[in-house]
């Protein structure tokens, strides 16, 4: 009997269950480096494991490596100026008006969607930038920055099982202010109810594609960095512990894993110590480029006239052009071009104690492709580590130190497949969605910005 | 977009807040890049009506007069605000009529509230009876019957009566919408939790 007689001689649903599948595990903020230690000193035996017969790659990410807009390239497979997500927060159009981009501001589909668009089931858990949760062929549950458990859950009939599972949504970082004890107790408490979930749908759901993500990470490292860092430090223990339980975790999903399903792990960018917070908008007041009309503004909204640049949170820089603000200044072409080398001049002169604080300032066209390039920042900066950058506009110095002590890198997060054959070069978060379509056999988009690595 | 003229007119009592809440909604207009004028009834009654009193008639003039400014703004593309008492509904509907493009808002406080306020000075001096014919005390103010927009600055912030009459300028189709993803609570949330994170 051949191939396929047997294959039609199985009732259908052992057929479906042949079709390939992929399980993408997304650790927040978890940097290459970090899993390579701890596969190394025993921390997390689970992914030694699997390591051994996997490949677990440094991965680069997008500038700015922040969250929002390395998920949304992570789910997309494209560069910021395709799927207009360039941070946190944004501008409105021909305005200084703050908006908070979200799901519905995403311009491209969903590596989901186009799953659906083959019939193909997807159930996405805490994928930051997804919120509020769109309808999708399958089960999705928003990350970072959802705020109501409702508006964060498709479809609506999953809402009492979360509610029973006391799914939580994220950990409060105030805690971390109050006590690191209560912050511990706060992440280990939401990681346990995300573990939960995730394995409840794991068994109960139906799909091709299985998401799971991890923010608590990246709460840890934001605040407790240095209790990594120092082997004697009081919440050492409690750090690496996390990071034990979430080996146990990535154990849990493996072991249920058939041969036909690929397992893959990520990362949206990484981490280091800060030795200092390095505030954009205090250099361009101080260096008279930007001006505000009060002395403790809350937002970019209190602008000045006379203003010819300004930062959004965390490298970006814009150029406060004539016609695409209401109260911009600089002429498009040769003073646009004049202002943003000289701008680049300065900002690679910055030091701290004889150290550049900069690495690389970039020119939007240096990073960005695509049809929203007029809403890019004219200016993106990569700092080198240890000195995070950050779009405050209230601060009165160029450097300081507040109580986060981990910041993220570009080009130390993770990337893993089990498998041993992909391609020979340094993975990008945008190569990711094209790998799975192609894993799964769908057509990848012609414009994707990434590449398949297998 | 290209911007639609329209005439945004506050009425209520002396000290109601018409003045802040013009300014406010203006600033927020300007963050669209629109052309934005406030005729102030004070600053009006400096210059393009000085010279009239406050008797019926008097009253009327300035109002009409205020009324056709903003028409020939409002008619070029003009954001136009008028922040004056207007305190009879005849003349109100009248340049409601003369303009179209006319958006009420109704700033109510009670009587007593402003008084208490009295940041001109100008209760102290009518109660005394120093000055005569003044709105809420010796003479007449006529509430709107159909205002697009009422915000009682006795029990709500600037802030929050200020989005109101923003929310309602969107819906008019006066203000680009802007995506309404957050609700103002959420909004508040989002920010504290970025900010928790130092992302904002």
């Amino acid at each position: 009997m051949g191939i396929l007689d047997r294959l039609r001689s199985l009732g259908k649903s052992q057929v479906e269950s042949k079709e390939k599948k992929v399980v993408l595990l997304g650790l927040d903020g978890t940097p290459y480096t970090l899993l390579k230690q701890f596969c190394a000193d025993g921390t997390m035996p689970n992914l030694a494991k699997i390591v051994a017969s996997s490949s677990l790659k440094q991965m680069d990410v997008s500038i700015p490596e922040v969250s929002s807009t390395s998920w949304t390239c992570f789910y997309t497979g494209m560069n910021p100026a395709q799927h207009g997500i360039f941070g946190f927060l944004d501008l409105q159009p021909n305005s200084y008006k703050i908006y908070f981009p979200n799901s519905k501001s995403v311009k491209v589909p969903a590596l989901w969607d186009i799953l659906g668009n083959y019939g193909k089931r997807s159930v996405v858990i805490n994928v930051p930038e997804t919120y509020p949760a769109k309808p999708l062929n399958g089960s999705l549950i928003s990350g970072f920055v959802a705020t109501d458990l409702k508006k964060a859950t498709y479809p609506p009939e999953l809402l009492p099982t979360l509610t029973e599972l006391k799914y939580r949504l994220d950990p409060d970082a105030q805690k971390a202010r109050e006590s690191k004890d209560v912050f511990l107790e706060d992440i280990y408490d939401v990681f346990e109810k995300r573990r939960k979930t995730i394995l409840h749908l794991f068994d109960q759901e139906k799909w091709s594609l299985f998401i799971g993500t991890i923010t608590e990470t990246d709460r840890l490292h934001h605040f407790m960095w240095d209790a990594l860092v120092d082997k004697n430090h009081p919440y050492h223990n409690g750090f690496v512990d996390f990071y034990r339980r979430v080996d146990g975790l990535i154990g849990e999903v493996y072991d249920r894993l058939d041969s036909n399903t690929t397992f893959m792990m990520c990362s949206d960018h990484g981490f280091t110590s800060i030795e200092q917070q390095v505030y954009l908008n205090f250099w361009l007041k101080d260096n008279g480029y930007l001006k505000f009309t009060s002395d403790q503004p809350k937002s970019v909204e209190e602008i000045a006239p006379g203003s010819r640049a300004f930062a959004l949170d965390p490298t970006r820089i814009y150029i406060n052009l004539k016609g695409k603000y209401p109260q911009g200044t600089v002429e498009p072409g040769a003073e646009y071009e004049k202002l943003r080398a000289e701008i680049a001049d300065g900002l690679r002169a910055i030091t701290y104690q004889g150290k550049p604080v900069i690495k690389k300032v970039f020119m939007k066209e240096d990073v960005f492709r695509g049809p929203l390039m007029e809403q890019s920042p004219d200016l993106i900066v990569l700092s080198n580590y240890g000195f995070d950058m950050k779009g405050s506009t209230n601060k009165q110095v160029l450097m300081d130190r507040e109580i986060f002590t981990g910041m993220h890198t570009q080009d130390d997060a993770h990337f893993l497949i089990n498998r041993k054959d992909i391609l020979d070069k340094k993975p990008h978060i945008c190569d990711i969605a094209p790998t799975i379509m192609k894993e799964l056999g769908v057509a990848i988009p012609s414009d994707v910005s990434g590449t398949a690595l297998i | 977009m290209s911007q639609k003229g329209f005439t945004l007119w506050f009425t209520g009592l002396s000290g109601a807040g018409k003045t802040t809440l013009a300014h406010i909604v203006e600033a927020e207009m300007r963050k669209h890049n629109l052309r934005v004028e406030i005729l102030d009834g004070d600053v009006v009654r400096t210059n393009l009506s000085k010279g009239l009193g406050f008797s019926k008639e008097d009253r009327d003039t300035n109002i009409r007069r205020i009324g056709f400014v903003c028409h020939l703004l409002s008619r070029n593309g003009v954001a136009a605000i008028s922040a004056a008492i207007s305190p009879y509904r005849e003349i109100r509907d009248e340049v409601r009529k003369t303009i179209g493009d006319f958006v009420e808002v109704y700033v109510h406080c009670p009587l007593e509230v402003c008084a208490q306020r009295d940041v001109k000075g100008l209760y102290a001096k009518a109660m005394a009876g120093e000055i005569p014919s003044f709105t809420g005390v010796s003479d007449p103010y006529e509430e709107p019957l159909n205002p697009e927009v009422v915000v009682d600055s006795s029990k709500e912030t600037p802030e929050v009566s200020a989005k109101k009459i923003l929310k309602k300028l969107e819906e008019l189709g006066y203000l680009p919408k802007t995506e309404e993803v957050y609700s103002e609570e959420e909004e508040e949330e989002v920010k504290r939790r970025l900010e928790e994170l130092g992302y904002f």
